[in-house]
């Protein structure tokens, strides 16, 4: 088992990448701390992670094998992020994986200039803010056990553009940035930090995803047509399994990836190649 | 260096099962983990594993509820805040304070992470016994029949580890300081004492006794870390390992030494220590099998003529012997030594006579070897290059009354004549075509004595019977598909006994036999050459000789098997043949061998894998042969431990010639089979797979300066040097009454660099006292004729290694940048020790600075320094620069 003994806090574990996520890393044989804000969000134009939700990723964890720690914590506040890390450090007497996967994909869905303070606030607060957060919290335990690996989940929007998603392509640019930054700052402590950009992933049933039917529907566009545009977007000519991001995930939190810190791994059926 | 001890390594912990959860509702401090399965699937078992692995900061109380209802409740604690009955109480329910003198906060909970955390004392270097891999690390489990004290268990484990490893004083931790147990002459009086040093293996006892399952570590505090408990299931001892230091073999079996070594202290304390056998009945057994061959000999005694005579008579027209352009067919072989028998007849040898043959390496001595043996005779094989006070010593020990030669001028022993195969041929004329008389010679009778130059006396003369031959052939002959197909080389000398495996596994199994002239076999080139256009499929070399092939192209050669013998053979020499001759073509043996037990013992195919991976195992033994190793009194050792190796089976030899008393003391009861075993004198270790390390002689151990140096060990740490093709290593005194002038030479074939990087590379691995004074660098290492390295002609070394000659002037000052130096980082310093190697940086430097400046001494600049970051260099760049400012 690929992650045999580890300690993995996941962000935004009650569905969709952060369960996949989550499970992908029970079966390797880490054990989890699962983090979501089991609450809807002023702003936030759509249902978020729930309670049941989260309980359900942390039943799925137990089956396959792993001790399970679920803390309802807003990644928007740093108290309640230090304090489930503490909880997570006392439990298992370390954290060596944090998976920064919590995020949104609206309010989108217009031009730059319609956005508002608090939209863009919003966006910036819990995208791009919320990975830094969790970063500090564990930041410094692992540069002193000299060991640790920051997985930051950002998206094919943190390379390149997408129309009347500006605050969102901003927040993924800069976790890009920020996985660079944090890379360098701990690069001398064996600490690593990689960042993981998904293309399009499926709203799977299991997961319980719903991102690619809320940015459809900040596009106003159909869900079946919006999937059509991006399944041709992507040169492979296919949506991304929650799964595949997982995988990609699990290797950058296992001691495989030993020598890479700041990198970019895409996951995205070849989208950003042209 | 000591650094802070590893969580795990400073936890221990206990589960409790009961049937239902103790708790209704979950108390503060308590975690609680259901898990969707009952308490005996494997998921649960898991999920015990990784809790009962998870260090704590402090104290941990997690309660695992199963599916089925019932529960585990897991504690895992800091031992030196929760010591054994505290643990106890804590699992029983009750709320146990940590130990105040570890912690330094009073408030109670998280105290822990403010408590300095106890450090690792230094750990011990791995021994060589523990045969360290990267293997798992298992925990082995014992019980006890009884627990005893803390005292019997050091002293228990005190003489365990010196019977692994007498030269080193155990030194053994505990979780209250370190101890070592002083000699004495029986169990009973070994006490222990406090004691300083590295400890390898540590004793974590306590008497307390604790409900359910008690864990000592998560992880050893010490390479080898043995427990001795009282849990739910009583006594018990745990033996917790770090694999780099020794394997989950070795410490399993280390453990069960230590409880019959601890049982022996308290049920018969009056035994003489010096008496005790670490291995039982079984376990002599098990290691007895362990040197046994992989597979039996199967063998059909006859004599060496006999074999040779059914190979003559099914194949008669086949080349038995290439000379040159010259070749003799297995029928003229026959033929021609049933004459020479009969010319041997009629110059009076009789069956049991030991005949003499002096003649150089030609066809016609393989077919008078034959006649020697046709006429019923032993053959004593000389070499004509011997010189002549030597070939007169065999003659006489032998007692040889006749000595077939072509020497001019053999030298004068009373009672020895001299005699040509053509004054044979001569006294046989009238004998043709008739058959020779039957002799008395059976398979137990002498083929041959080879004389052997042991490391003390003068050489003697080893009596080996035909049966020993056959079954040699007979343990190989399937395995390396030996055939008429088959075109073998005669490179050494018949008076080197690897000539006995090149001439008769090649004309018993019907190969064709090259010679290869002396002179050939010095020359690489042409050796090359004479493989190439005989389309030679079996060689035989030493390592020697084959490192010298390896220097020349030998693409195009082509055999199918290579059998090294004669000297210890590095693995890594092989890897430029590898990379031209595939394994899949060209199969790789070494066998470890020794005259007294017929040519080989051992066989071990090498792969490119090995080769790479420097192994030193020498194999397990032939097909009816068999291995021990063995202590000074005579018991087997652990495998692991390195020891004399003992030979048994069918190769052991009837004795030295006319030495009885030599004889009775090196081949004795094999105490297993009830043959005859010979003690070697070689040091070797038994792997725990059945496969031999050869360590050298023993009496290659030399002592400098009081250390115990093992020359080989500094010979193949020459060789790991990428750039060093081979290497010899001697001990040479310039006065050689005063042994405090001994020093350490080295000799090294190099392919590209100097000899002093070399030395240089050597110096970072090697202990001082086992650092070659000198490195020369040589085009070839001289070799004897046998082809081994011939340490008398080495030449003298080149002048000792100084790095860069010695300090110019002023030691005074090399003295005081010392000390400024050690008080600066320290720890002490060498002349040639690289600042930053030890730890500088620019605030040191700084430092350094203000030192000479506080002291008067010249001033030294920071980038002065670091272009110069030894003491040596600096003092030579101050003097130089004071040097010129004085001009």
């Amino acid at each position: 088992m690929r992650l045999h003994g580890k300690s993995v806090l996941v962000t935004g574990a009650a569905r969709g990448l952060g369960r996949a996520t989550a499970l992908a890393c029970a079966a390797e044989g880490a054990d989890l701390t699962l983090l979501d804000i089991c609450a809807d969000l002023p702003g936030v134009p759509y249902p978020l992670g729930t309670p049941g939700q989260l309980a359900h990723t942390a039943a799925l964890c137990r089956e396959a094998g792993a001790a399970v720690l679920t803390a309802e914590a807003d990644i928007r506040d740093l108290r309640a992020v230090r304090e489930a890390v503490t909880r997570a450090e006392d439990r298992f007497g370390r954290i060596d994986v944090a998976v920064n996967n919590a995020g949104i994909a609206a309010p989108s869905g217009k031009p730059v200039h319609e956005i508002d303070e608090d939209e863009w606030s919003l966006m910036i607060d819990v995208d791009l803010s919320g990975a830094w957060r969790v970063i500090r919290e564990v930041g410094k335990a692992m540069s002193a056990r000299r060991t640790g690996s920051i997985v930051n989940v950002a998206s094919t929007a943190g390379l390149v553009g997408y129309r009347h998603f500006a605050g969102y392509v901003a927040a993924k640019h800069a976790v890009v940035g920020l996985t660079k930054a944090a890379a360098l700052d701990y690069a001398p402590t064996k600490v690593r930090v990689n960042a993981v950009c998904p293309g399009s992933v499926r709203d799977d049933a299991q997961a319980e995803g719903r991102m690619l039917a809320e940015i459809a529907r900040a596009l106003e566009v159909p869900v079946h047509e919006h999937e059509k545009t991006f399944v041709e977007a992507q040169p492979m000519n296919a949506l991304i399994e929650p799964e595949d991001v997982a995988a990609a995930v699990v290797f950058l939190a296992s001691d495989e990836s030993r020598q890479i810190t700041g990198s970019v791994l895409t996951v995205d059926g070849g989208f950003s190649i042209r | 260096m000591s650094g802070p001890l590893h969580p795990a390594a400073r936890c221990h912990a206990v589960r409790v099962r009961s049937d239902r959860s103790p708790y209704p509702t979950a108390p503060s401090g308590l975690w609680i983990e259901d898990v969707p399965v009952p308490a005996t699937d494997p998921l649960a078992e898991r999920r015990r594993a990784a809790e009962l692995a998870r260090p704590a900061e402090g104290l941990r109380r997690v309660l695992l509820r199963y599916a089925d209802g019932s529960c585990d409740l897991v504690l895992v604690a800091a031992r030196d805040q929760w010591d054994r009955a505290a643990l106890g109480r804590l699992a029983a329910g009750a709320s146990v304070a940590p130990e105040a003198g570890a912690s330094v906060g009073t408030q109670a909970g998280r105290t822990a992470t403010t408590a300095p955390a106890p450090t690792a004392s230094t750990p011990a270097p791995a021994p060589a016994w523990g045969l360290a891999d990267e293997g798992p690390a298992l925990p082995h489990l014992f019980a006890l029949d009884d627990g005893g004290d803390e005292a019997s268990w050091l002293a228990a484990l005190a003489v365990t580890l010196r019977r692994h490893d007498p030269e080193t004083t155990p030194v053994i931790g505990t979780d209250h300081g370190t101890y070592t147990v002083p000699e004495a002459a029986t169990l009973g009086e070994l006490k222990p004492s406090p004691a300083d040093g590295p400890a390898l293996a540590g004793l974590l006892f306590d008497e307390a006794e604790l409900p359910g399952a008690y864990v000592p570590c998560l992880a050893p505090p010490f390479p080898l870390t043995l427990s001795v408990f009282r849990d739910a299931d009583g006594w018990r001892l745990r033996c917790d390992h770090l694999s780099g230091h020794v394997s989950t073999e070795i410490a399993a079996q280390f453990a069960r030494y230590l409880v019959r070594v601890h049982r022996m202290i308290l049920t018969s304390p009056g035994t003489a220590v010096d008496e005790v056998d670490l291995l039982d009945e079984a376990e002599r057994d098990r290691v007895a099998v362990l040197g046994r061959p992989s597979r039996p000999l199967v063998t059909t005694p006859v004599t060496v003529p006999e074999a040779f005579a059914r190979i003559a008579a099914a194949t008669p027209q086949r080349i038995a012997l290439t000379e040159g352009a010259a070749g003799l067919t297995y029928g003229e072989v026959d033929e021609r030594s049933t004459r020479l028998a009969h010319g041997l007849r009629e110059r009076g040898v009789t069956a049991g006579d030991r005949v003499g043959v002096c003649l150089e390496r030609t066809a016609e001595l393989v077919v008078t070897l034959l006649a020697v043996l046709k006429a019923g005779a032993t053959y004593v094989p000389v070499d004509p290059a011997y010189p002549a006070d030597r070939i007169a010593h065999t003659a006489r020990d032998a007692g040889l009354r006749v000595v077939v030669t072509r020497l001019p001028e053999f030298p004068d022993v009373a009672g020895c004549v001299p005699v040509s195969p053509d004054e044979l041929l001569d006294a046989a004329a009238q004998l043709a075509g008739t058959p020779l008389p039957p002799t008395a010679t059976t398979p137990d009778s002498a083929a041959y004595v080879i004389y052997t130059s042991g490391s003390t006396g003068r050489p003697k003369g080893v009596e080996v019977p035909h049966r020993n031959v056959i079954a040699l052939l007979d343990a190989t002959r399937q395995e390396y598909g030996f055939g008429t197909d088959d075109v073998w080389t005669w490179f050494h000398s018949a008076a080197f006994d690897f000539s006995v495996w090149e001439i008769w596994g090649c004309l018993l199994t019907g190969g064709r036999l090259v010679v290869v002239p002396y002179f050939v076999s010095r020359e690489p080139d042409r050796f090359r050459d004479l493989l190439v256009a005989e389309q030679v499929t079996v060689l035989s070399q030493t390592p020697s000789a084959f490192a010298q092939l390896l220097d020349v192209d030998h693409t195009r050669v082509a055999v199918r098997l290579v059998v090294f013998g004669g000297e210890p053979l590095d693995a890594r020499m092989l890897l430029p043949w590898f990379d031209r001759h595939p394994e899949s073509n060209c199969r790789m043996v070494n066998m470890f061998g020794i005259t007294e037990t017929t040519v080989h013992v051992t066989e071990q195919t090498l792969t490119r894998r090995l080769a790479l991976a420097a192994s030193r195992s020498v194999g397990r033994a032939l097909p009816g042969w068999h291995l021990y190793v063995t202590d000074p009194a005579g018991r087997l050792l652990p495998p692991g431990v390195a020891g004399e190796i003992c030979v048994g089976g069918a190769g052991v030899a009837l004795g030295y010639l006319g030495q009885e008393e030599l004889t009775a003391r090196r081949f004795v009861p094999d105490p297993f089979t009830g043959g005859t075993m010979y003690r070697s004198g070689d040091l070797g270790r038994l792997r725990p797979d059945g496969r031999l390390e050869h360590l050298g002689r023993i009496d290659s151990q030399v002592k400098i300066r009081g250390f115990r140096i093992e020359l080989d060990e500094i010979r193949s740490v020459l060789l790991e040097d990428p750039d060093v093709r081979t290497a010899a290593v001697v001990v040479r005194r310039d006065d050689p009454a005063d042994a405090a002038t001994a020093r350490i030479d080295a000799y090294v074939v190099l392919a590209t660099c100097d000899p002093a990087a070399v030395r240089r590379r050597a110096a970072g691995i090697l202990p001082d006292y086992m650092l070659p004074a000198t490195v020369t660098a040589l085009d070839t290492l001289p070799l004897t004729a046998n082809g081994k390295l011939d340490t008398a002609r080495l030449p003298a070394p080149a002048a000792p290694a100084r790095e860069d000659g010695p300090v110019a002037a002023d030691d005074d000052l090399t003295g005081q940048l010392r000390a400024i130096w050690s008080e600066v980082l320290g720890r002490p310093v060498d002349v040639d020790d690289d600042f930053f190697d030890l730890g500088g940086n620019s605030l040191f430097a700084v430092r350094i600075g203000a030192a000479l400046r506080a002291r008067g001494l010249p001033s030294l600049r920071l980038r002065e320094l670091y272009r110069h970051p030894t003491i040596r260099a600096t003092v030579r760049s101050l003097t130089a620069a004071e040097a010129k400012g004085g001009s």
